[in-house]
């Protein structure tokens, strides 16, 4: 597909994903590694999107919702304009990751522009209320946000993902030695912030023990993730009655 | 409470309230989780989807214009959960709608009470199962397949969190609206929430861990020689004594960086790309 299409249909993928139609169908469709599957099916290059879309989820996997719905970063808007440049440029994932985080810093003020301009859509249905008017706050809740938000969506990644490939790989040809080791580098500490988010949201110092247990399981026992999935549950079984003398 | 009718004596039709239908709370339902997040704003945060989740039902319930102006007002007064949870407070305050309509002394200041008393404790169950814990639990399960560049990697999370919380969120607000408010208070203070969510937290973590060491990658390439000729290669020296202590070390100094300074999440990007960029230079990494 062109250039132009693909730009496109990553725009209107943002604007769709970032509606938040759909509160956790929404909420998935904003992560990296299903975002990946939209960008493989459209560049016709899975393998490539999903190996990247895992490398850029592994940085955002704990970035889910905080307390009030404020997004600390936005990785929706980090992976659709990283993820087809990247795939379409040949990087590889830990390069795709250094070009997604500004982006990623980028959406937090695109959702914080939003939330302020949906309060008008509230005062507006306080006078349909006031008439029984339903359909009419139904279009508040529903059309009106989703109208604003294309306006404040799209724009930003159609632009960035249709100039954006050129300017890549430009840069990509001049990069110095000392800077694409830079990028290795980040790759590799990066997820640890994603882990390291998580445990925070988790929240609970205490329970820290099972995390270094599920990292040496690898290490030492070279068990895969499936395989620590099962036996992580039937601990999280058998150890539950503990969870009453704990606050929540 | 059965009082027989004559038509000169005709209760006013609002007093009894017609039954609301099963397809009325599934219609509320799924108006509030299309759009939980869709008019989220700063002002009011979740009440505009609140109140026009209550349109179908409200409808039913007041005929009197009147009446219904001030029903949908009242559901406009600020409202925040966690939307998978909050559909409990939906079928709490859809049941006490109706109960209202049928002449039960239940006053405004009552309902609107009782969602902002159930909000913040649901929003924090909520936050911490279903966001904190089923979303990232899923999305590790799948990521050694995105990794190897399959596509189930984000199809199955899709579907699997979709479908899950869909379920939890359709069969919570039928339970609030059947049972009631006084059970949904019993049902949180009781040691069954706070064991599920102990349980969901340890898999979480160990989930975490097993990760982490798969995918965090920090090695140095450091290599002292000595006048005689030895070789001292540092990775080699640290995997002796335990494999993975450098991946290990950067998710806690990240971890404890948080705990001391907040979530200060761009602060943390940027030293870490400032971090990665002296070590390539100066070869420590």
């Amino acid at each position: 597909m062109s250039t132009l299409t693909i730009a496109t249909l990553m725009g209107l993928y943002y604007w769709f994903a970032r509606l938040r139609l759909g509160y956790t169908f929404s909420g998935m469709l904003l992560q990296p590694v299903v975002i990946a599957v939209f960008v493989g099916l459209i560049t016709g290059q899975m393998e490539a999107a999903m190996i990247v879309g895992a490398g850029i989820q592994l940085v955002y996997l704990g970035v889910t919702s905080t307390p009030g719905g404020n997004v600390p970063s936005d990785p929706a808007l980090a992976a659709c304009i990283a993820l087809p440049i990247a795939v379409k440029t040949g990087m590889d994932a830990n390069l795709a990751i250094a070009l997604a985080i500004p982006f990623g810093v980028i959406g937090v003020f695109v959702d914080q522009l939003r939330r302020t301009i949906n309060a008008a859509w509230v005062h507006m249905a306080d006078k349909h209320a006031e008439r029984c008017d339903t359909a009419g706050i139904l279009r508040c809740a529903f059309l009106w946000p989703a109208l604003m938000g294309f306006v404040i969506r799209f724009p930003v990644v159609f632009a960035a993902n249709y100039f954006g490939q050129s300017v890549v790989e430009q840069f990509l040809a001049f990069m110095p030695r000392w800077l694409t080791h830079s990028f290795e580098i980040m790759g590799g500490i990066l997820p640890a912030l994603g882990f390291a988010i998580t445990i925070m949201v988790i929240g609970k110092k205490t329970l820290i023990p099972y995390f270094v247990a599920g990292f040496f399981a690898v290490l030492y026992l070279k068990v895969d993730i499936m395989a620590v999935a099962i036996f992580g549950t039937c601990i999280a079984f058998l150890i539950r009655g503990f969870g009453k003398s704990e606050e929540a | 409470m059965n009082t027989t009718v004559t038509p000169a004596q005709a209760v006013p039709e609002a007093q009894h309230g017609p039954l609301l239908a099963k397809s009325d709370i599934t219609r509320a339902w799924m108006i509030y989780y299309l759009g939980a997040e869709v008019s989220n704003s700063y002002e009011r945060l979740q009440s505009l989807v609140f109140c026009a989740s209550m349109t179908p039902v409200l409808k039913k319930l007041y005929p009197n214009k009147a009446e219904q102006a001030e029903a949908l007002k009242r559901h406009l007064n600020f409202f925040n959960t966690e939307g998978v949870m909050g559909g409990v407070i939906q079928g709490v305050a859809i049941a006490m709608e109706e109960q209202k309509t049928r002449g039960e002394p239940i006053s405004e200041s009552s309902i609107i009470g009782i969602k902002t008393g159930l909000m913040g404790a649901l929003a924090g169950v909520g936050d911490s199962i279903i966001w904190a814990a089923l979303m990232p639990l899923l999305i590790a399960l799948f990521i050694p397949f995105a990794a190897k560049g399959s596509a189930l990697g984000g199809i199955a999370p899709l579907v699997l969190y979709t479908g899950i919380t869909i379920a939890i969120s359709y069969a919570l607000c039928h339970k609030g609206y059947q049972l009631g408010k006084e059970s949904i208070i019993t049902l949180l203070q009781g040691g069954r929430i706070k064991e599920l969510i102990y349980g969901a937290n340890v898999l979480g973590l160990i989930m975490m861990g097993a990760l982490a060491a798969s995918y965090v990658k920090l090695t140095t390439p450091l290599k002292f020689s000595f006048l005689h000729g030895s070789e001292v290669v540092v990775q080699q020296v640290l995997d002796s004594i335990v494999p993975g202590l450098l991946p290990l070390a950067a998710v806690f100094a990240i971890y404890l960086y948080m705990l001391k300074k907040g979530p200060r999440y761009t602060v943390i990007l940027l030293s870490v790309v400032a971090f990665s960029v002296i070590c390539s230079i100066t070869g420590i990494l």
